[in-house]
């Protein structure tokens, strides 16, 4: 049976060979002119302030834990699809017990907020009521936008 | 109840799967084919991968209303070859904070999996006979492979391909490639249940997980439109097109928010490979949809002579059908958002394809043990719909809960 995954390794084989082949040929042609700004993380132009984040929200890891319930899930039903023929009423209700297992702790899980991702969806006053058209337009040529703490012609705030 | 008896009627196949080619022992001569055939796929896929970058830029600018691509060659046809040329000769830039290995393999680990899932797709074989073909005096599926475990290995080449997204991202020590590939794993892990559950479905009514086998059932029986041509079809679509990071699924490189997504550090040969993986799996992708769910190369075939052409033919005209479709959703539907995006996944396409498959399967035991089916279709419906209530129950509760957390810890709103 194992012949059958001899056109597999090839193809395998030539993929690899391809992107290896291609990196070659990429690095006997492209130019090389190192420079620090080049090697800095890209963030269109704006010097990385602080270091990656190496944490990320909890949310991620809980669906990647829900996934193996229904990875297991899938492959104990694949089996069980391909051979339900000859297992009969007794397969049916054996899969039925087991997908209404996983079911009801899904919906457990659900229920207990696991998969709550949506934002707030309530009405907020945005603005304080406070702020009127006349506090918050400012007239061009009283202040210059987006200049104040600044004074003109000091560059210093500006190239970092 | 015709319908339902074709159905659930379709009898137990205990096929086991072999391209007769390599059945038996393997000499020379077969290598020799077996090398023929996987250059030839290989060959295929680059150049219907070129085309598909040159189709995409072409339709979408014809559904803005611009030209496109109209310099290199004719209708800008060689768009894509100029741009692969132009990349070879691009500098190839690492980070400084990345880790140089995992960023170096993670091109690999996208590309060699997006080529090797296209090996057991069958494009041609007349699937009115036994779908084999006879080339220098052998027999042979028109297919790279077709090794047993058919889906199983394109299920598992597709988590192999969250690994190169996850890496790359991780591997780059930059901000948005970061959020993007975490955004990515979590997307694409999450639909690849919804794709694994609509797929099961299929597997009840071929009896083998191998895809010449697939086809051949679906042959058989009408495609088994009834089964799976409805709802395991389209949430088989909309998990394929969240699977691939296709509009409108396409988070992980939202250029708004993330740069460029996983790949923002990619440059030069690296990003062209990234690219091309991407543009490889939506080809894939489409393929395997064919084959599953609609019938693969099966056609009529309209001519005695050549009569090879046409399942080829047929399988291309479907494919195409995907490709079209594709790009027209991305030029037509704006982003989901995240949680809409996990919303839709979990609560929806999840449980939706496993009680679909277990009212198929409940149908096909009682067909086989001889029972009236209308009544165990009204018991799964019920069973359906109670586990729906449930389900809808228990989103209620949690975002209510969630909403009483928010007023108790920042105050309800003025």
């Amino acid at each position: 049976m194992l012949g059958q995954y001899l056109p597999v390794v090839v193809l395998l084989i030539l993929a690899f060979l391809f992107a290896a082949l291609s990196f070659v040929a990429s690095r006997l042609l492209a130019p090389r002119r190192p420079h620090d700004r080049k090697a800095a993380p890209y963030e269109c132009g704006i010097i990385p302030g602080r270091e990656t984040p190496e944490r990320f929200p909890v949310r991620f890891f809980l669906v990647a834990m829900i996934f193996i319930v229904f990875d297991i899930e899938i492959v104990f039903l694949y089996p069980w699809a391909v051979a339900h023929g000859g297992l009969g009423l007794f397969g049916l209700v054996a899969v039925l017990l087991f997908s209404l297992a996983v079911f009801e702790s899904f919906v457990y899980l659900i229920g207990n907020g696991a998969l709550e991702w949506g934002p707030v969806r309530r009405v907020r006053h945005a603005v304080s009521p406070a702020r009127t058209s006349t506090s918050t337009i400012r007239r061009a040529g009283v202040r210059e936008v987006g200049l104040e703490g600044r004074t003109i012609g000091d560059e210093s705030g500006r190239a970092a | 109840m015709s319908a339902v008896t074709t159905l659930a009627g379709m009898g137990d196949r205990a096929v086991l799967a072999a391209d007769p080619l390599l059945r038996g022992d393997i000499d020379l001569g077969i290598v020799g084919i077996v090398v023929l055939k996987v250059v030839v796929a290989f060959a295929l896929l680059l150049v219907s991968v070129m085309l598909m970058i040159w189709f995409e830029r072409k339709l979408v600018a014809d559904m803005h209303n611009r030209i496109g691509p109209a310099v290199a060659g004719p209708f800008g046809i060689l768009q894509t070859l100029a741009d692969g040329i132009k990349l070879f000769f691009k500098e190839d830039l690492i980070p400084d904070r990345s880790d140089r290995a995992v960023f170096k393999l993670a091109p690999y680990l996208s590309l060699v999996p997006a080529f090797l899932v296209f090996a057991i797709v069958p494009i041609g074989g007349d699937f009115s006979g036994d779908g084999t073909v006879t080339w220098f005096g052998e027999r042979t599926y028109l297919q790279v492979a077709d090794p047993p475990v058919g889906v199983l290995f394109f299920l598992a080449l597709s988590s192999i391909a969250v690994y190169g997204v996850m890496l790359a991202g991780w591997s780059s020590g930059s901000k948005y490639p970061l959020l993007g590939s975490v955004r990515a794993s979590a997307q694409m892990i999450s639909y690849e249940a919804a794709l694994g559950l609509a797929i099961a479905t299929v597997f009840l009514t071929s009896g083998s997980l191998s895809t010449h086998d697939i086809v051949a059932t679906q042959v058989e029986g009408n495609w088994n439109v009834l089964a799976t041509g409805v709802v395991p079809f389209l949430v088989f679509l909309v998990a394929g097109t969240a699977e691939l990071n296709r509009p409108p699924f396409d988070l992980v490189e939202a250029e708004q928010e993330l740069v460029g997504g996983f790949h923002t550090e990619y440059s030069s040969l690296r990003f062209a490979l990234f690219f091309l993986a991407e543009f490889m799996n939506v080809i894939t992708m489409s393929a395997i949809a064919v084959t599953l769910f609609l019938g693969g190369p099966s056609g009529p075939i309209l001519t005695d002579t050549l009569g090879w052409v046409w399942p080829i033919l047929w399988f291309s005209v479907k494919v195409f059908a995907f490709l079209f479709g594709f790009v027209w959703l991305r030029a037509t539907l704006p982003r989901f958002r995240y949680d809409q995006l996990m919303d839709l996944g979990w609560k929806v396409l999840i449980p939706l394809s496993l009680g679909w498959f277990l009212l198929i399967a409940a149908m096909r035991v009682a067909d086989a043990e001889g029972w009236p089916v209308a009544p165990v279709v009204v018991v799964g419906l019920a069973g359906m719909t109670l586990g729906a209530v449930l389900l809808s129950g228990a989103v209620a509760k949690a975002r209510a809960e969630r909403l009483a957390d928010l007023d108790a810890t920042e105050g309800v709103d003025a």
